[in-house]
C-alpha cells in the first residue's frame, strides 16, 4: 500500500511527532532559527544535487520545463482566487493573498516527495527541481495583479468616505495602486528571494563544478541528507501545529478551500508532467506536488509587504496549518496514486 | 550626581519583513541609531512565532529628541492607514548622553 509507506516515512514520522509533541504542550523547543538552517542545508544540497545531473540533461526539455513551470505559477493562484471569491467568505484582498500562496510552491513538501519516491523506489527526472526554483516567484507577481485590481474595484465601491476617520482599512486613494512600494522592487524581491537565491545558485554550482570536487560533497549533499529532512520535518510538525490552533477563526468552508485547492493543483500538476511534459511517473509525482503545494516560507513575507490589508492568520493557517501537513500526509500518495493512473490509462 | 537628559523612546513591533522598511524611514529622517530585537508573541493579526523567515516579529526600539518624534510618527501612520500592522508606543527616557541622539540638530 503506497499510503501507508508514506505514513511510515522516518521523515513523515517524525513530522507527526512535531505535530503531537505541540498538541500534548510539551516543552520540547527547538532553537529558533533551526527550521530556517535546516532549510538553508536541504535546499543546497538538493540544489547542488539537482545542477550535477541537470549538466547532463537535455535543453530543449529543460526549457519546456522551466516554461511549463511559469504557466503553472501565473495559473494556479487564479484558479484559487476564482474559487475564494466564489466562497464569500474572505475580501477580494484577501483572496489575493491567499491564491499568491497556492501559486507558489513549498520545498519542504517536494523534498517529501523525494524521500517517497526514493522509499517506493520509484525513479524521477530532475527537471521538476528547476521548475521547484522557477514557481518560487510567478506567484508572488499574479497576487500583485489581483491585489492591485481589487484594490480599484474596492475603491470604485466606496466612493463615499468610510466613518470612523483612522480605521485602518480604508486606504486613501492614493494608495489605491500599490501600498507596498513601487512594483519594481517588490518584483525584484520576488525574484531574489533567499530560496531561489539558494537553490539556483547551488544548482549552477553543482553543474561546473568537476566531478571529482562533487564526489568529495556526496557525504554532505547525499548520506545525511534523510536525516536533516527528519530533522526538518520535525521542527515544521511543530510550527503547523501551531497553527492548527487558528482553524477556527478561518471557518470549515475556508479550511476546505486548504483540502481541496491542493487536490485542484495536484490535478493540474500530474496533467502538465504527465501528458505534455512526458515525464515517467516519478516525475510526474513531482510535478503534481508542485502545483499542489503552497508557499510559507517566501511568500508570506511578500504578501505582507505588498498586500497588507490581506489578514495573515487566513494564508498562514490555510497554506502552513492545513495544506501543508495534508500534503505530507496524504497528498503526496495520492498524486502518486493519480499519475499512475493516468500513467496506465 | 549624574545629569540625566528627557528624550522619546519610540518603540515598534512589526513583522520582521517590515525591517528594511522601517530603517529607510529611519535613514530618511535623520535618526542617529536604533536597536531591533527579535520578538514573538500573539495580537490582533494572529499569532507571530519567534523564527525569523517564518513570520517573525521584531521590536524596534529607537530614542529621539521631541522635536524629531512627530515627523517619524507622522510616517509610521502613513503606513498604518496603508494597513501595515504596527504596535507603536511612547514613553519617556532618560539618557545620559543626549548628544548621541540628537544627530539632525548637530
Amino acid at each position: 500500500m503506497s499510503s501507508l509507506s508514506n505514513l511510515l516515512l522516518p521523515a513523515v514520522l517524525f513530522f507527526a511527532l512535531g505535530v503531537i509533541a505541540r498538541l500534548i504542550k510539551s516543552d520540547l523547543r527547538f532553537p529558533p532559527d533551526l527550521a530556517k538552517v535546516l532549510s538553508i542545508y536541504l535546499l543546497m544540497a538538493i540544489g547542488l544535487h539537482g545542477g550535477y545531473e541537470l549538466a547532463k540533461a537535455d535543453l530543449v526539455i529543460a526549457m519546456n520545463s522551466i516554461m511549463w513551470a511559469l504557466i503553472l505559477g501565473f495559473t494556479l493562484p487564479i484558479i484559487g482566487y476564482l474559487a475564494l471569491v466564489m466562497t464569500r467568505k474572505v475580501s477580494p484582498l484577501d483572496a489575493a493573498a491567499i491564491s499568491a500562496h497556492y501559486g507558489s510552491v513549498s520545498a519542504g513538501t517536494f523534498l517529501t516527495a523525494i524521500a517517497y519516491l526514493d522509499n517506493v523506489g520509484v525513479t524521477y527526472e530532475t527537471y521538476p527541481l528547476i521548475m521547484l526554483a522557477v514557481m518560487e516567484s510567478p506567484a508572488i507577481v499574479v497576487g500583485l495583479i489581483l491585489a492591485a485590481k481589487a484594490r480599484h474595484s474596492i475603491a470604485a465601491r466606496e466612493k463615499a468616505p468610510v466613518s470612523g476617520g483612522g480605521a485602518v482599512i480604508s486606504p486613501p486613494d492614493n494608495s489605491a495602486d500599490n501600498p507596498g512600494g513601487k512594483f519594481s522592487e517588490l518584483l525584484r524581491d520576488a525574484f531574489t528571494n533567499g530560496s531561489v537565491v539558494i537553490l539556483i545558485g547551488s544548482m549552477v554550482i553543482g553543474a561546473i563544478s568537476t566531478p571529482s570536487g562533487m564526489q568529495q560533497l556526496f557525504p554532505f549533499i547525499d548520506e545525511i541528507f534523510m536525516g536533516v529532512l527528519c530533522l526538518f520535518l520535525f521542527d515544521m510538525g511543530m510550527v503547523a501545529a501551531r497553527r492548527i490552533g487558528d482553524f477556527r477563526q478561518v471557518g470549515w468552508l475556508l479550511a476546505l478551500f486548504g483540502i481541496v485547492m491542493p487536490l485542484i493543483g495536484g490535478v493540474v500538476g500530474a496533467y502538465v508532467g504527465h501528458a505534455i511534459l512526458g515525464f515517467s511517473v516519478g516525475g510526474a509525482t513531482l510535478v503534481a506536488v508542485l502545483g499542489a503545494s503552497a508557499s510559507y516560507i517566501a511568500v508570506p513575507p511578500a504578501m505582507r509587504l505588498a498586500i497588507p490589508e490581506a489578514n495573515p492568520s487566513f494564508y498562514l493557517t490555510l497554506s502552513l496549518g492545513i495544506t501543508f501537513p495534508f500534503n505530507v500526509i496524504v497528498g503526496i500518495p495520492i498524486y502518486h496514486s493519480l499519475v499512475q493512473a493516468m500513467a496506465a490509462g | 550626581m549624574v545629569k540625566l537628559y528627557p528624550e522619546k523612546l519610540l518603540s515598534i513591533i512589526t513583522n520582521d519583513s517590515m525591517q528594511e522598511r522601517l530603517e529607510c524611514m529611519f535613514k530618511k529622517y535623520g535618526v542617529s541609531g536604533f536597536t531591533i530585537i527579535q520578538a514573538s508573541g500573539e495580537g490582533s493579526s494572529g499569532m507571530a512565532s519567534e523564527m525569523s523567515g517564518f513570520d517573525g516579529n521584531i521590536l524596534v526600539k529607537v530614542i529621539v529628541p521631541e522635536s524629531q518624534l512627530q515627523v517619524l510618527l507622522e510616517s509610521v501612520e502613513r503606513k498604518l492607514r496603508k494597513g501595515y500592522h504596527l504596535t507603536v508606543f511612547v514613553s519617556d527616557v532618560q539618557v545620559i548622553t543626549p548628544e548621541k541622539f540628537n544627530k539632525k540638530s548637530q
